[in-house]
């Protein structure tokens, strides 16, 4: 069977950046294709090859054809910087893009598929709430039901609530047999959505998978962080060559935080008992699995501390 | 059908969307009236020699109405490209059947009803206010697709400068830059007698010449040119702006 996205060594450049260097997927129909990565790692630029609105060296096919020559009825697509008419409501935005295809869903039913109706669905869009314009947007792209839907970012500025609507609905449209290909910086998000995952870093896609594979490879072991508000207890613990002879765990420590290594669920006790015997009095204990975030944390680099302003300030934003 | 119904989508849109900005609406009309005032009230036409304006009253019906068929359709469709590139429009719109030739066709079709209206109003605030007859023969409604094909092409013209203007102050300055020297470069309110006699054939350069010499042939009984000719040359001008601008329309980054 034919996939219903592939891209074979694509790559692009704008100047002298290069935002793509010989990115090679493949989406099979039904599924859900999660990439992320950090800013300016080349996300949207694979999106606007696969969508055709971008010109790469390299092959492209979106269910088996050329993105330029496949039937636009078969496509949904939210950019990840889009705003629609700002004096336009809900309704009229969905019959106005409705309205550029031969069939199109009901307005009313789009939008109440993505939590905006009565009142919100009257109002300019210029007059919602940030969350509410997204949900909007996200339903621009689905209102000509499409086979193939990219989604750069959908759920930016969407609080939790909202957020698990979508991909509620979102999960209704792969069961359906709607092939999504969601880019996005929230792992909780791509983790729960996506059958496979991209991690797309300096133009390079460094890793596919599935999200357990994934993890299993690339997400390290489990770990309980310890915080104390007396650094000095934790001394020797997690320093190499330290005589560890009562704390026979692997560790490190930095500003009161304690991460022991490969720790599972029944090694808890014994890790507090060693504590206690220590003198260590802590503040809290929390026992974490690994997850996509350590995945991304790994493959790109980047250290915890680092936030998302931090990272687009030091590759210049997306692109 | 889904060529009419795609237009007909995004006409609506873009009609709506202009009519509730009310600075827009207001200066679209507010323009072109201020114009006539000041052109035509306060400075007046002194035929006996003095002043701006040594012609006849009627012969300047044709610069007002060119002032509106000018000026707006740049702007308008340049700052529009402009907004659409900001808003990533475009690159939406490329994922749908929507083509950029029906897309500026339906920007085009909203200036024309909008700029309709305004020439309109502009006709009869230059009677009411200057006293100029205009005839009223049924070849004085030609001034109707004068005015519709000049619109187009200077859509057209808008298009390609929110092509290359790379944001809304960009396309404002680069309308301005454009549109003023047009203005009094195509025979509407200086007289080609006026201008250096090695500049005269300057004046068949600019598009908007062919619009107002038509205009002035249906307007102004002592005018020296036909209309049909000027409407044949608007009709094939405005047919070659509008596909120069459709191509120009982004479709990619």
């Amino acid at each position: 069977m034919t996939a219903a996205l592939a891209a074979d060594g694509v790559r692009k450049s704008y100047a002298d950046v290069t935002a793509l260097d010989g990115v090679s997927i493949d989406v099979e129909r039904g599924a859900v294709f999660g990439l992320v990565g950090p800013n300016g790692a080349g996300k949207t630029t694979l999106v606007r090859a696969l969508t055709g609105t971008t010109a790469v060296d390299g092959s492209v096919s979106v269910l088996g054809s050329d993105p330029a020559d496949v039937e636009k009825s078969k496509i949904g697509l939210l950019p990840q910087s889009f705003s629609p008419a700002a004096r336009l409501t809900p309704r009229e935005l969905l019959a106005q893009y409705g309205g550029l295809y031969d069939e199109a869903r009901d307005p009313d039913d789009v939008l109440a598929a993505v939590g905006i109706d009565g009142a919100a669905a009257e109002q300019w869009y210029e007059t919602l709430s940030g969350g509410q314009k997204r949900r909007v947007c996200v339903a621009i792209a689905l209102v000509n039901d499409p086979e193939v839907l990219f989604l750069d970012e959908p759920t930016t500025g969407i609080d939790p609530a909202g957020r698990r609507a979508l991909w509620s609905l979102l999960e209704d449209l792969a069961d359906g047999g709607t092939t999504v290909f969601l880019t996005s910086h929230s792992m909780a998000e791509v983790e729960r959505l996506a059958d496979r995952v991209g991690f797309l870093n300096e133009g390079r896609l460094v890793a596919v998978g599935r999200p357990t594979e994934l993890i299993g490879e690339h997400g390290g072991r489990s770990r309980l962080v310890v915080e104390t508000d007396d650094a000095r207890s934790l001394a020797g613990l997690g320093d190499v060559g330290a005589d560890t002879a009562d704390f026979p765990f692997e560790a490190s420590a930095t500003d009161g935080v304690l991460s022991v290594e490969g720790v599972g669920p029944r090694e808890i006790d014994e890790v507090v008992n060693a504590l206690e015997s220590r003198g260590v009095e802590f503040e809290s204990l929390t026992w974490k699995q690994p997850d996509l975030e350590d995945v991304y944390l790994e493959l790109t680099g980047e250290s915890f501390g680092e936030s998302d302003d931090d990272v687009a300030s030091a590759r210049g934003g997306g692109r | 059908m889904s060529r009419r119904r795609r237009i007909r989508a995004e006409f609506v849109a873009a009609w709506h969307a202009f009519l509730r900005r009310r600075t827009a609406v207001f200066f679209t009309f507010f323009f072109p009236a201020i114009i006539v005032v000041i052109f035509g009230a306060l400075i007046q036409t002194q035929p006996t020699g003095g002043g701006l304006f040594a012609e006849p009253k009627g012969y300047y019906i044709a610069g007002y109405l060119a002032v509106v068929v000018l000026f707006t359709p740049l702007s308008r469709i340049g700052s529009t490209v402009a907004r659409y590139r900001e808003g990533s429009r475009f690159e939406k719109l490329a994922t749908t059947p929507l083509t950029r030739s029906e897309w500026l066709l339906a920007q085009s079709l909203v200036n024309v009803a909008v700029i309709g209206a305004a020439a309109l109003l502009l006709l009869a605030l230059s009677v009411f206010v200057t006293g100029t007859a205009v005839p009223t023969t049924p070849a004085t409604l030609l001034v109707v697709p004068f005015v519709a094909l000049g619109v187009v092409l200077f859509c057209g013209l808008g298009a390609i400068i929110g092509r290359v203007a790379d944001s809304q102050d960009g396309v404002i300055a680069a309308s301005n830059a454009i549109a003023l020297p047009l203005l009094f470069l195509s025979e509407t309110f200086v007289t080609p007698e006026l201008l250096p006699a090695w500049f005269r054939p300057a004046l068949g350069l600019s598009p908007l010449t062919y619009v107002a010499r038509g205009v002035r042939a249906v307007t102004y009984p002592e005018a020296t040119t036909a209309a049909l000719p000027n409407l044949l040359v608007v009709a094939v001008l405005a047919a070659a702006f509008f596909a120069a601008g459709a191509y120009a329309v982004p479709r990619t980054d």
